[in-house]
Order: C-alpha cells, then structure tokens, then sequence
C-alpha cells in the first residue's frame, strides 16, 4: 500500500512565494510578541504563575459554586482580581482560582485563600471539624482523644486503634475529592459503629476541599522566564552547531531558521488562542524543536547522499529530488505521532492540553518548514557563500 | 541457523531480559503530580542567624567592657548592612580595647572610626555561619518530618552553598498543616516579667519612665474570648535574657491541664533544670512568661520551685497542642524560613491524570499499530513487534534507574510510541526505493538498513540534544519528561534497527531465494 508513490513536485521553484509569506506571518508574530512583553495592555503571551508568580487552588465544592462570590469572597486576598474559573466537567463542581502576588513581596497567598474560603463557605459548621479540609493525623486525634470503643481502658494505644480507621475515611475522600454529606460514611466499612457515631457527632461536611495548590514565588517564577528562554536559545544554537558540523554551514542556517520559524509560529499561535504557558508548555516547545529538526536532517542527509551520485548536477535539483524522496517518510513519520498526539490533545486531560496543543500546531508548522524553509534557506545561504567565494578568486586573479 | 543470528537472538534475549527483571523486581516510582503529594522550596533567612550572633557579640562586649572598666557610648544595631556600632568616647583606652576585641571577638572585623566603632562579621565567618544556619534548619525539618511520620520523604539542600532546601512529602493528605509544622521557628523561652500585663505600651511602661530599661523587651500576648477570637492584646515587661530555653528541653509531649484541657508537658535536661529550680525557688509568686517566638503564649504564676518538668498552657486544641510538642522535640529552626515554590496535588487529580494519560496512550498505540500493519503489512509486523519490546525496554530501564514516572513523562513516553516507528519507517522506505530500482529482496535489505542507519541517528541525536537542554532546564516532572524521552529514543534505536533486522535474518534463513518482501 502506497499514501504517495513516487512525486516530482518542484518545490524550491515556489520558493519564493512560501519564504516570502513565511516572512510576513514570522515578522508579524515577532512583532505581537514584542508589544504583548513590552506592554502588558496588550494580549501576547499568557504566562502562567509558573513564570509570573503567584497562587493558584483548585477547589471542589459540594454544592454548585457561585463564582461572583466566590469571586467578592476572594478580592481580599491580594490587590489584583484573582481569577476564578470553572475546571473539567461543570458537574465534578471544581474551580480553579488563581491570585497574582504583587510585584517585590514574597508572599505565600494559600493560607489567606484559605482562610477566606473558609469563612465564606464553611460558616455553618462553626468550630466543628471539617471532614473536608482536616487530614488524617488530625481525625485520628479527634478519635483517640473521643476513645468511642474504649479501647483506653484495654491498655491498647487509641492512635494505633483508631489510625487505619481515619486513613480510610481520608481514602473515601481523595477518591471522591469531597464528602457531600455524612451519611457517606457509611460507605466507609473500616469504621466501627461506634466511632462512626462519634465523628458524626464531632464533625461536619465543609463546603469545599483543596484538590491542589501551586505557589510560586514572584522572584522564582523570574528565574523560570529566564531560565525557559535560555533554554529555548541554546537548542536553537545548539542544533544550529549540529548541523553545521554533520553537514555544512548553509545547512545548519537552513535547519535553525526554520525551528525559529517553528517557534515563533507556535508561539503566535498559543497568542491567538491566549492559551497559558508553564512549565509543560516550555517542555513541549523544545520537543518540537527536536522534532522539527529531525525531519529537516532527514532530508539533508538525502540530499548529501545525491550529492555523492550526480556530480555536477545543481543543487536546487537535488534538493527537490531528495524532498520527493523522502516526501513519503515525512508524511508517514508526522502521520504516525499525529496518531499518538491528537489522542493526547482530545483524551489527554485539562493538564496536558496546552502541552498536546503545543505538539499538535509543531507537527504541522514543522513539517511545512522542513519542506518549503529550511531547503531554500540552505539553498539560498550556499549561493551566497559560493558567490562571495568567487568573487575573492576573481580579486585575487586580478 | 546462523551463528550470527543465533548471537544476535542472544543478547535481544538478554536486553529484554534485563528489563523484565527490572519491572518484576522494582515498581517505577511515581512523581508527586501523579501519586499526590506536597513539593516545596523554602528559603532559609539566614540574616536571622547573622543577626542573632550580632546581639549575642554586642551583649558580650559590654560585659566585658563593664569588667575591664572601658567606658562605652551609644549601642546600635545596624540591621541593614549586619553590623552593629558602639559609641567610643574620646576618654576611653582604645589600645585596651582593641586588645579586647583582638582576644574575644576575634571572628569581626572592626571598622575603628573617631567616635564609634563598628562591628561586621569578617566574609568566611560570615560565610560559615550562614551554612550552619542552612544546614541546622535541614537537620530540624528532618527531625519534625520524622515525628511526623511521612514516608520516604526527601528533605534536601538544593546546591552546596546555596539557601534553599526542597522537600517532597508524597502522599501527604493535610498539606496546610504540614507547611505550618514545617516553617514555624518554634523558638520557646521562659522570661522573668518585670511588669504587666497591661492593656497598653503605655500604661505598661509608666514605671519606667516611658522607656524600655536596657535589658528589658516588651512582648505581647493575644486576649481571647470565649469563642477563641483575638480580641486585644495585652503588654509584658520581660527580662532580655531567658531563664531557660528550647535548648534546654529534654523531650515534650501533649497532656492534660487540670481541666482535661490539652496542655504540653516539658521535661527539662539537668543544666536546664538547675537554672530553672533556682530560679522559680527564688519567684515563688511571681509570674513567668512563656514567649513563643517573640510573643507570650501564657504567664503563670510560679506556686512552687519547678525543677525539670512543668506544663504550659496556652489555649491550645489537641491539634495544636500535639504540634507545638513535636515541634519542641524537634528543636527550633535557627532562623525563620518563607516557601518560595509550593505544589500540592492531592491524590484525585494525579488519578484522573492518570486515567486520561493511558487512555490517550492506548488509542494512540492502537492507531499506530493499526496503521504499520495496513500499511507495510508483514513488515508492519515486525515494527510493532520492535515497538513493543520497546515499550518494555522503556519501562525496564526507568524501574532499574528509579526514574520517576510524572503526568509529562506519561506524555513523553506516549510520544516515544509515535516517534519509535520513525526509525522503522526510514528503513521501510528505503527498502521500498531499492526494491523499486529492482534490486533483489536480500540486498534491498541490506542496503535499506545500512543507509537508513546513518540516518536514524542523525535525526534522533538532534532530539536527544533537545532533551539535554530540556533536563537542563527543568525541574521534576518536566525532568521526567525529557528521561522519558531520552531512553525512549535510545531503546527505538535497538529495537528498529537491531532486534527488526534479526527479524529479517531469521524470515530470509534457510532460504536460498526469496522473491517477494512484504513491505
């Protein structure tokens, strides 16, 4: 079975169009993500609180959240509006919040988003214990301490008795993320009668539980940025010496200007999406950076084999001859991790998601630059090199 | 058969082998994004212990100075740049005292002006002490994470000289809790109260004059009602210097006051114990204030003459109580922390990360599978036959090294499966384009392998370099990530080029023409 048999497309003879509308969207990109950095007026690049700082929480409630008051609940916290939106399913009634920590303070905002929560959706239980947000160690002293099955006067430690008890009832809940009621504690067969009795007396459902916090430190979240560029750099650069070293110097420009190309695109897309970037998205950045140039070095290497068997042929024909003959891999290759990245983008999870996205426009943008960038790129630097070659001769044979 | 193939055979064999032992012998661990869990980065303040050193230098050089009968000026503690400055009046001995300093303080370095004198730590004790103070903190979190009982927690410094320390606590449930027993001083003391309590700074400070005496500091302590709300506070006169300390607790425990309420009992070490008994012997009657990091928790009168072992009270819950008790057994941090990263993922979110990470992964394979098998038919075969020894390999090799398994290394090893068959997919074309150009089915072979070859590990070397930059630059489970990636890559090489091409020997054995090749 054949996708495509064998092609003679002349694809560097359409260089000029493609490089020239490839400049536009690259030139523009640039230009967006330079006004949204220097003016934050301006949507460019959404940086998560991995890069800005900050706190984020994701919370479940047992009741259908209100988000305006969530939202008024929380605007004490911290001088910017804190973020606050619906995660997953609206039925799993979970919420991420997030809140900026100002600018020069270090501040470790979990403590006052808690306490805000706390008031605001846990006053009706007042000082009894909360199922939801207490952990095990706690629920384990509040039994000992209540000995329901007596086993004190046994001589028998309570905390041992009533530990794996607590641990259970807290296993029901990181199944579950949140007791909705009480009466779950049926459910909960490791405990006995009588100290489930005591914790329903003791205890009470709260009206959210913490699923997950991430704070980060304005002044680390700066390190990150930083540390992410560079990295970003220094593979460009690094597959740039690659290259140069594996094949030539005109290659090596061919191959990174299309990854800038790849990035830049990318990233303009993630612009135009104002999906968030962190951590996972920085990581997915630098795998197409890799993929992309693995395409790039196939054809390459094809084109430096033709080089071997038709001297004296010219370059751009070769280049168009080794694009066909590859033209199938490259095709069946993206085909095969486009198999395996758009069931990560649909099934993969809300975390994952902006990390297949970013893999899934790469796939794209990558396998088009190999094609119609980095060859011409090649092709045209070579030119340059060869023409300055011999006009040094013909200065020199003057 | 071939002695060749039978070697070949041998050490796929062994490969394989190896990594199925690995699995069956050890678990790949799972990061804290997919098993819950709390990872934080705290920053220790080590300006504390500078700072803390200054007061005690300062107090040291007065005594001395009082004892060698040099008179001295103004005291000032200069917060900013961690010095502190002493007025030098012009009739004092100044050869005497530079000989003081010379002698006692020998670890500052002494900036003599006309009329005061400052003191700074010189660089290397300063250098030290600041060490001392990270490595003090690590020792202490160690010790409450242990009375905590976490499991197989990691309590590290990250880097030789540096002030920061990570801890990873997998599987914790009460995070808040945990952060709070982690960074708390818990620095205990027990003082003499000069005077108080009193509603305010002012009225408190009526019998001195409106000033605070030299070797006198004022604390305060929350007024509650009866709900446990803050509703006021009030004001102590307390000597400078403690009667006893933290240090000198031999152990301390949750108990019950009087009342059944929760208290926590303490038990001093003998030293500790003889400056204690001497002391509530001679304050019978008296209150005595017990100051938790800077502020009094309660002030009970002295009945009796306490030698090693008393309660405090301090309108505690069992929770409370039950903490500050560990945290005084485990000592107290020598300088103050604050929590520069945090990341909390409890155990639902890492499970649904999980289920949606292998559902993307099975249909993924599936479609792959799928497709080399339509598409290269019994070749086909022979990739997917690679690629599962290569998902075994992968797995093999991150249980042998340890290497975690995080929600990005799910996707990395996902993106192994699609990227693996690449190899097998340039050997295919190749192979392909021979027998296109009408070469036989065995030299197709041969040439589709040794030219694609070259190939292969150009291109998977450029991911590879990616992955380096990548682990360069990341932190846990983005490090996972580029593992993942990286043995992934490693092991596609074998299994395409290796393991596919013994395949091929073992299908083209035996027989002396083969016609067709099902690719």
């Amino acid at each position: 079975m054949h996708i495509i048999g064998e092609t003679h497309i002349p694809f560097l003879s359409y260089r000029k169009l493609f490089v020239t509308i490839s400049s536009i969207v690259v030139g523009l990109g640039v230009l967006w993500l330079a006004a949204g950095l220097l003016n934050p007026a301006i949507p460019g690049l959404r940086f998560g609180i991995d890069f800005t700082g900050g706190t984020q929480v994701l919370a479940k409630f047992r009741d259908t959240p209100d988000l305006d008051r969530l939202r008024r609940a929380l605007t004490p916290v911290s001088p910017d509006a804190p973020v606050i939106q619906r995660f997953d399913d609206a039925e799993k009634n979970e919420v991420l919040i997030r809140v900026q920590v100002p600018a020069g303070e270090q501040a470790d905002l979990t403590r006052p988003i808690l306490e805000r929560l706390t008031t605001e959706f846990n006053a009706d239980i007042g000082r009894r214990f909360d199922l939801n947000t207490q952990g095990s160690r706690a629920l384990t002293l509040l039994l000992a301490d209540a000995d329901p099955d007596g086993v004190a006067a046994t001589g028998a430690d309570p905390n041992e008795h009533y530990a794996p008890m607590a641990e259970a009832v807290l296993d029901y809940r990181k199944q579950h993320g949140i007791f909705r009621s009480l009466d779950e504690l049926n459910d909960v067969p490791e405990l006995s009668p009588a100290a489930r009795s005591a914790i329903r007396e003791r205890a009470a459902v709260g009206g959210f539980a913490l699923l997950g916090v991430e704070s980060v430190g304005p002044a680390v979240g700066a390190d990150l940025k930083k540390a992410a560029t560079l990295a970003i750099a220094l593979s460009l650069l690094g597959m740039l010496v690659y290259v140069w070293v594996r094949f030539q110097l005109p290659y090596g420009i061919g191959a990174v200007v299309a990854l800038f190309h790849d990035v830049i695109t990318t990233l303009t897309a993630l612009m135009i999406t104002q999906r968030e970037i962190n951590l996972p998205t920085v990581a997915a950045l630098l795998t197409l950076v890799g993929f992309s140039v693995n395409d790039t070095v196939v054809i390459f290497d094809r084109v430096r084999e033709n080089l071997r068997l038709r001297r004296g042929e010219r370059l751009e024909d070769i280049m168009d001859l080794s694009i066909n003959q590859t033209l199938s891999r490259t095709i069946i290759t993206s085909g095969t991790v486009l198999m395996v990245v758009l069931p990560l983008f649909i099934f993969g999870g809300e975390v994952i998601n902006t990390f297949a996205f970013v893999l899934l426009v790469g796939l794209f943008v990558g396998c088009y630059s190999t094609v119609f960038i980095a060859s011409p790129m090649a092709l045209w630097v070579s030119r340059l090199l060869a023409a300055r070659r011999e006009k040094r001769r013909a200065r020199g044979r003057r | 058969m071939d002695r060749k193939i039978i070697w070949r055979i041998l050490i796929i064999l062994a490969v394989v082998g190896t990594a199925v032992f690995a699995l069956v012998q050890k678990r790949i661990p799972l990061g804290l994004d997919l098993s819950g869990g709390i990872h934080l980065v705290l920053q220790v303040k080590t300006d504390d212990a500078i700072k803390a050193e200054l007061d005690d230098a300062a107090l040291r050089l007065k005594t001395l100075a009082a004892e060698k009968n040099l008179a001295l000026g103004e005291w000032s503690a200069d917060v900013g740049t961690l010095r502190f400055q002493v007025g030098v009046p012009a009739g004092t001995d100044r050869d005497a005292l530079r000989q003081l300093v010379d002698d006692y303080l020998p670890e500052y370095s002494v900036d003599a002006g006309s009329d005061t004198w400052a003191f700074a730590f010189k660089p290397n004790i300063e250098r030290n002490i600041r060490d001392l103070a990270v490595r003090q903190a690590l020792e202490t979190i160690r010790n409450r994470v242990d009375q905590f009982g976490v499991s197989e927690p990691v309590i590290q410094r990250q880097g030789i000289e540096s002030n920061r320390i990570l801890i990873q606590l997998p599987g914790v449930d009460d995070p808040t809790r945990v952060k709070e027993i982690i960074s708390h001083t818990a620095f205990l003391e027990w003082k003499e109260v000069l005077a108080g309590p009193a509603p305010s700074r002012d009225i408190l400070l009526t019998r001195s004059g409106g000033q605070v005496p030299t070797d006198a500091v004022v604390s305060t302590e929350d007024r509650e009602d009866e709900s446990g709300t803050v509703v006021g506070k009030d004001y102590y006169l307390l000597r400078k210097s403690a009667i006893v300390s933290g240090r000198d607790l031999r152990t301390a425990r949750r108990g019950q006051g009087q009342f059944g309420e929760p208290v926590v009992n303490f038990y001093l070490v003998p030293t500790g114990g003889e400056k204690f008994a001497e002391f509530t012997a001679a304050h019978i009657g008296d209150p005595a204030a017990i100051v938790l990091d800077g502020n009094v928790i309660s002030a009970p009168v002295i009945r009796s003459r306490i030698r090693d072992e008393g309660y405090i009270e301090g309108n505690f819950d069992i929770e409370t109580a039950e903490d500050l008790a560990l945290k005084l057994r485990a000592g107290a941090l020598p300088a103050s922390i604050s929590y520069l990263e945090e990341r909390t993922v409890g155990p639902s979110l890492g499970r649904d990360s999980i289920v949606h990470g292998v559902r993307a992964g099975v249909v993924g394979l599936i479609l792959v599978i799928l497709f080399m098998v339509i598409y290269y038919k019994l070749s086909g075969l022979n990739a997917v036959f690679a690629l599962s020894l290569n998902i075994v390999i992968l797995l093999g090799a991150m249980a042998y090294f340890g290497a975690t398994l995080t929600l990005p290394g799910i996707a990395g090893a996902i993106l192994t499966i699609g990227m693996a068959v690449d190899a097998n997919v340039l050997i295919f074309e190749r192979i392909r384009e021979e027998l296109a150009i009408g070469k036989t089915v065995r030299s197709a072979i041969d040439t589709g392998f040794s030219r694609a070859f070259g190939t292969i590990v150009d291109s998977n070397l450029t991911t590879l370099i990616a992955a380096l930059f990548l682990f360069q630059f990341g932190t846990g489970p983005v490090k996972g990530f580029a593992v993942t990636l990286s043995i992934g890559l490693l092991a596609s090489m074998f299994t395409a080029v290796f393991v596919s091409r013994t395949l091929y020997m073992l299908l083209l054995a035996g027989r002396d023409r083969v016609e067709t090749l099902s690719v």
